[in-house]
């Protein structure tokens, strides 16, 4: 396991634990426990935001992961710090994107806001399916309608290009 | 020395025990001291799958809850009367209080003629008016299985009948119990919650947390295979159903520690989870399974 | 002076149903039994993935889910041209099996009972709307109590089934191949276990309660009995080492048994509410809805063999494989539903003992680009068909037959009713206020309308749609 799988892994691990602290707080009542919990949220979301840095700044950009001929290989920059977000050098077109549906041996791939994620492994996306949506397309408008105001989600799918 | 053992004067295993509860009420409410709440039971657009899963519950079993919980007084597959004069059971529990559950969903098409239920009056009566009939006037409602709460199979793609959940016809709060069937705990858990602490609670879309709050995939026995990425090619093996679709990880349900039927077994044992107890089933959840999916 | 006589809802069946008879004389002279229902569940599986049809169309029924996971994955076995081997389907019959015992467990008490005994009133439900009740006290009582306890062996068999399938109603043990996860020694034995539970329910309580009220109510004897046509696709039958445990395919037409040819299974529209061909085969094309048709009465589609109506279900398999032949009646079909049970837990008892442990049957199974596939199989019911064509490796074409379908047919182009009409018509009303024999009746068949459709026309008389399955 890498780095970067590692620090992922972590990040999961915490919101589980976050989902069973929200939990807790819709069945508690007392007032110093509930204090408590939410102190302890505060706690989980710090380490995320935490973890979330590490990804950002300080790992190297992750390598492309496709040998596919039509995908135009861009040579890879050295990583700029005050670039906010690591978008590896990948840029997919949308008829390119929608060879990766995650069937017969190519990855699962969906575009939000003109970034390009893997969902290959991700638990949300079993069969390359995610309720009624395919893999191998770009979900702008769907994320947005399913997902107002979740744009952590973003955060902890991985990046592997742009949607040009 | 001979150590003496001191029997409990009854037997105290569960059966009995329920038994003895179960007598104790029929007394309690034979002599009157006790008021039993009037239930309905309103079979919709589906299968009939649910009163037949609530069949299938123990501890409490059906028999318990329709002699000892609640006062039965409509129910489509087990009442004695028929035609019009089971109708005029339902006409006369409208009269009263009482709790309302619904399984199957409604069917909206040709303003609701695509089920009818029943006659009264000679005028054929369908699950539409119905649902908004009993649905309005009820102390509480539950609406138990797929069908009932989000139109489910019954909805499915292209939707021939135009059929929607429950909560689509009826502007009140609607108790939610997702699942193709419901399991009877489940609906039974929520009802006697209803009878002895009033409403459970529930998640924004009004399941219950004591049964719905989480996600099957985080208590899963396969789970560990998932986490080092060990999928199973084939239905047969032990290892993670997830390339062969299962939809355990969108699916906030307690199967996995609940289990099913006398509690022997649940539907990871045999193959993948096809997300019936999520809103969307079935058409969100497909496809159930598929070998094309790729492993990496 | 003729009397209309309808009953809507006809309870304590699987789905919704209305009873339509015209009385003359205290005598029906006319019978129309309609399903009051659509979902159209054969237009929902076109484009769809064809594994997920195993799991989809059990959701048609909630009581007798298992038998159309059984007809659709041997369909898929079919047009996948995968040779399912003996222990596949011994073990898919052994869990299709189960479903037998649990439907005929409640089809009879919780179903059938209300009808002959006075039930005590504990709930609401139990109070009757008639007052043929014959039974003398000691008898009555004893059954009253056995509904009761019949619960917790209905819910056994149940139990039985979800220990391979994982839960049940809407199992998931069955697929192509016969089963999903191989079954171990603590299953099988948990099996065997329940199944002498229920066995001993059988003989001691069931098989003695329903010769008390065949005693009782002797007149059901030669009340019910329809075109006397009978129909199996075969069941628990042709194992390579076993050889028949029940019935063969086999066919009863005017008095003398012959083997089953599927070509021979048509469906009829020629009075129903459909445009097109009178009558065609099960893979053909599905007709279009037309209600102006001018002879339509109805939208009751009449599946037919040799252009006859047939009755299927326990009944038709006993005397087909000669086990029972004392007669063809409303009270012949109960009695054969009990005694089926009986045979069935014996059944699944000779096949637990040829289950090999942690055997796999599963495969990656591949999907052609086009191919054809049919699955007939004896369920609960009666015969049930499943016919499917793939195309682009997804399913284009779904046609059902269910075993109601058969039994509640409408009637044909050459004016033939169908087998529960026929068994309706002739029969004596002796009280118009309290027609309890029309229900007791259609209940000896085992009414499974889940499948079945019903339209309104505003303004217009009711028309009944019957798409089963």
């Amino acid at each position: 396991m890498n780095q970067r799988e590692y620090l992922l892994r972590q990040a999961e691990l915490i919101f589980s634990e976050l989902n069973y602290l929200i939990r807790l707080l819709y069945h508690t009542e007392d007032y110093y426990q509930k204090n408590l919990l939410l102190n302890q949220v505060w706690n989980k979301i710090s380490q995320l935001q935490f973890i979330h840095q590490l990804i950002v700044y300080h790992l190297p950009p992750i390598p492309a992961l496709v040998p596919a001929p039509p995908v135009p290989t861009v040579p890879i920059q050295p990583m700029q710090p005050e670039i906010p977000r690591a978008i590896p050098p990948n840029v997919f077109t949308r008829d390119q994107l929608a060879r990766f549906n995650g069937k017969n041996g190519n990855p699962a791939y969906v575009a939000v806001n003109g970034m390009v994620y893997d969902v290959t492994n991700h638990k949300g996306w079993s069969a390359a399916t995610h309720f009624g949506l395919t893999a191998g397309k770009d979900l702008t408008k769907e994320f947005a309608s399913c997902h107002a105001g979740q744009q952590w989600i973003l955060g902890t799918l991985i990046p592997v290009g742009r949607l040009v | 020395m001979q150590q003496e053992y001191v029997l409990p004067p009854e037997p105290v295993s569960n059966e009995a025990i329920a038994k003895r509860l179960t007598d104790a009420a029929r007394a309690e409410i034979h002599s009157g001291r006790l008021q039993k709440k009037n239930f309905v039971w309103l079979e919709l657009t589906g299968c009939s799958g649910n009163i037949i899963s609530m069949m299938n519950g123990t501890n409490p079993d059906l028999e318990y809850a329709i002699t000892s919980m609640v006062n039965l007084v409509y129910s489509n597959s087990l009442m004695a009367a028929e035609g019009e004069k089971a109708i005029e059971k339902l006409m006369e529990a409208l009269q009263g209080e009482f709790i309302l559950a619904v399984e199957g969903a409604v069917a909206l098409r040709n303003n609701g003629l695509y089920h009818v239920i029943g006659n009264w009056q000679g005028q054929p009566l369908t699950a539409l008016q119905a649902a908004k009939m009993l649905g309005e006037r009820a102390s509480h409602v539950i609406a138990v299985g797929a069908c009932a709460t989000h139109g489910g199979p019954s909805a499915a793609k292209p939707n021939p009948a135009q059929c929607v959940g429950l909560q689509s016809v009826l502007d009140r709060k609607v108790i939610q119990l997702p699942g193709c069937p419901c399991h009877p705990d489940w609906f039974l858990g929520t009802l006697a919650h209803l009878l002895m602490y009033g409403e459970p609670e529930m998640d924004n879309l009004n399941r219950p947390l004591m049964f719905y709050s989480t996600s099957l995939h985080d208590r899963c026995p396969r789970k560990h295979f998932f986490d080092k990425g060990i999928f199973a090619k084939t239905l047969g093996e032990p290892t993670c159903l997830f390339k062969l679709g299962c939809r355990g990880p969108v699916t906030r349900i307690d199967c996995p520690t609940r289990l099913w039927n006398g509690y022997v077994s649940w539907p990871i044992e045999a193959s993948t989870c096809i997300g019936c107890s999520q809103f969307g089933f079935p058409d969100q959840m497909a496809p159930f399974v598929v070998y094309d999916i790729t492993r990496e | 002076m003729a009397k209309r006589i309808v009953i809507n809802p006809v309870t304590r069946i699987s789905g919704f149903m209305e009873i339509d008879v015209m009385v003359e004389n205290q005598l029906v002279v006319d019978a129309k039994t309609k399903g009051n229902f659509f979902r159209g569940f054969e237009q929902m599986m076109v484009g769809r993935n064809p594994f997920d049809a195993i799991y989809l169309t059990q959701r048609i029924c909630g009581i007798c889910s298992t038998a159309h996971s059984t007809a659709s994955s041997v369909a898929l076995e079919d047009a996948l041209q995968i040779q399912v081997t003996e222990i596949g389907r011994y073990v898919r019959d052994i869990i299709h099996g189960c479903e037998f015992l649990q439907n005929h467990l409640r089809h009879f008490y919780q179903y059938t009972i209300p009808d002959f005994v006075k039930l005590p009133e504990v709930s609401s439900i139990y109070q009757a709307d008639h007052t043929d009740f014959r039974l003398p006290k000691e008898v009555n009582d004893r059954i009253a109590k056995n509904y009761f306890s019949s619960f917790e062996f209905s819910r056994l068999a149940h139990q039985m089934l979800a220990v391979l399938g994982g839960k049940v109603p809407h199992n998931h043990g069955i697929f192509v191949g016969g089963y999903s996860m191989p079954p171990t020694a603590d299953k099988i034995i948990k099996m065997k276990s329940i199944l002498q539970k229920i066995s001993d329910f059988i003989n001691q309580f069931a098989l003695p309660d329903v010769y008390d009220i065949a005693r009782f109510y002797p007149d059901y004897f030669t009340l019910g009995k329809g075109p006397g046509n009978l129909l199996s696709y075969g069941a628990f039958h042709r194992y390579k080492n076993l050889g028949t445990l029940y019935v063969e395919p086999l066919v009863y037409i005017g008095g003398k048994t012959e083997s089953f040819d599927p070509n021979f299974i048509t469906e009829d529209i020629g009075y129903s509410w459909y445009a097109g061909k009178s009558t065609y085969k099960p893979l053909e094309t599905m007709p279009e809805p037309e209600m102006e048709k001018k002879h339509g009465y109805s939208w009751v589609k009449a599946p037919r063999y040799k252009l006859l109506p047939f009755e299927v279900g326990p009944l038709a398999r006993l005397w087909l494989s000669g086990d029972y032949r004392k007669g063809i009646s409303a009270m012949d079909r109960t009695i054969a539903r009990v005694l089926e049970a009986q045979k069935i837990a014996k059944i699944i008892g000779v096949l637990l003992d040829q289950v090999i442990p942690n055997h796999s049957v599963q495969q990656e199974w591949q999907l052609p680009e086009s191919a054809v596939g049919v699955g007939l199989v004896d369920t609960t019911r009666g015969s049930l068909g499943h016919w499917l064509k793939l195309e682009q490796k997804l399913l284009s074409f779904y046609q059902i037959i269910t075993p109601s379908a058969w039994d509640f047919s409408s009637r044909d182009t050459n004016n033939i009713p169908g087998t529960a009409e026929q068994a309706l018509i002739g029969t004596p009303i002796a009280n118009t206020e309290q027609p309890v024999e029309l229900g007791r009746i259609l209940r000896s068949f085992d009414p499974c309308m889940s499948c079945a459709t019903h339209v309104y026309m505003p303004g217009k008389e009711p028309k009944t749609i019957q798409v089963f399955g």
